[in-house]
């Protein structure tokens, strides 16, 4: 987990953020990005001695003038529970990752198509690789009409 | 696991003091942290010492941007006070102090840079270069 997608997971939550020069801003974290640049609305903005306030309805902050960010203490429960949850989806997802590296799979069903691999994949792989993975297979199917490797593999997966 | 790399793989997960360029002192367990240095602190502590007065502020999961990182390092903060012989004193007790002591060197500064000019010498203040 880094710590950008942490806070990635505050968003929607209250905030404070101290730039570089001093100031703070007190906010809702609407949005933020892989620059550490963030949307906050519902502002407090607090000068360096903290004498001086300004209410902002919503403001944008560069990443590179933060310092630093406090955020609410639940986030990294819920960070937690969030890489949980993708785990879980994570066989569905090397649907996604099979077009790149494991090929095999595809393979699988592209011969699923010649006659006996389909079946085969189908059942190996009902647990939800998308559509998408099947599409693929097709293309790559035809092409090398390995019915034996291409089967061979799904089951592994 | 060592390839000549400065790493903060060892840190993760022990209580660290992280001492920023504006001289800020967190201190607070590492959870997470990437190639930037940007870490993820939890529970928390900002520590002010001025002479052999301290205060604890207590500030929860903290993301600190890596840039403004100085130093990092293990330690135990108890240990510290009793080795140290530190007091404790309250937080806005240590804010008056800590004000007072950034007067005392500014003046210090000043009366340094007022001598230096008179003999013939300036200098430019590189304290100023945090504020942007």
């Amino acid at each position: 987990m880094l710590p950008l997608s942490l806070l990635r997971t505050g968003q929607g939550h209250q905030i404070m953020v101290e730039l570089k020069n001093g100031e703070t801003f007190n906010g809702y974290l609407v949005n933020c990005d892989n620059w550490m640049n963030i949307n906050l609305k519902n502002v407090i903005r607090t000068s360096k001695d903290s004498d001086k306030f300004w209410k902002l309805q919503s403001c944008y902050i560069r990443g590179n003038t933060i310092k630093y960010i406090s955020v609410p203490d639940e986030i990294i429960d819920m960070v937690v529970e969030e890489e949980q949850v993708v785990k879980q989806h994570q066989p569905a997802s090397s649907a996604g990752r099979g077009d790149s590296s494991s090929r095999g799979r595809g393979r699988g069903r592209g011969d699923g198509s010649g006659g006996r691999g389909r079946g085969d994949g189908s059942s190996s792989r009902g647990r939800g690789d998308g559509s998408v993975g099947r599409g693929r297979g097709e293309y790559r199917g035809r092409g090398r009409g390995d019915g034996s490797v291409g089967r061979g593999r799904g089951v592994h997966t | 696991m060592s390839f000549g790399n400065a790493s903060l793989c060892d840190e993760v997960d022990k209580k660290l003091i992280v001492v920023l360029r504006d001289g800020k002192k967190f201190i607070g367990v590492m959870r997470t942290f990437d190639q930037f240095a940007n870490i993820i602190l939890q529970d928390t502590i900002e520590r002010i010492y001025v002479g052999d007065k301290y205060s604890d502020k207590h500030l929860g999961v903290f993301f600190i941007r890596g840039d403004t990182v100085v130093i990092l390092g293990e330690i135990d903060p108890d240990k510290e006070v009793k080795e140290k012989k530190l007091t404790k004193v309250s937080w806005e007790e240590i804010n008056l102090a800590q004000q007072a002591e950034r007067e005392k060197l500014q003046q210090m500064e000043q009366t340094k840079r007022r001598i230096m000019t008179e003999s013939g010498l300036t200098i430019d203040s590189i304290l100023n270069l945090d504020d942007f």
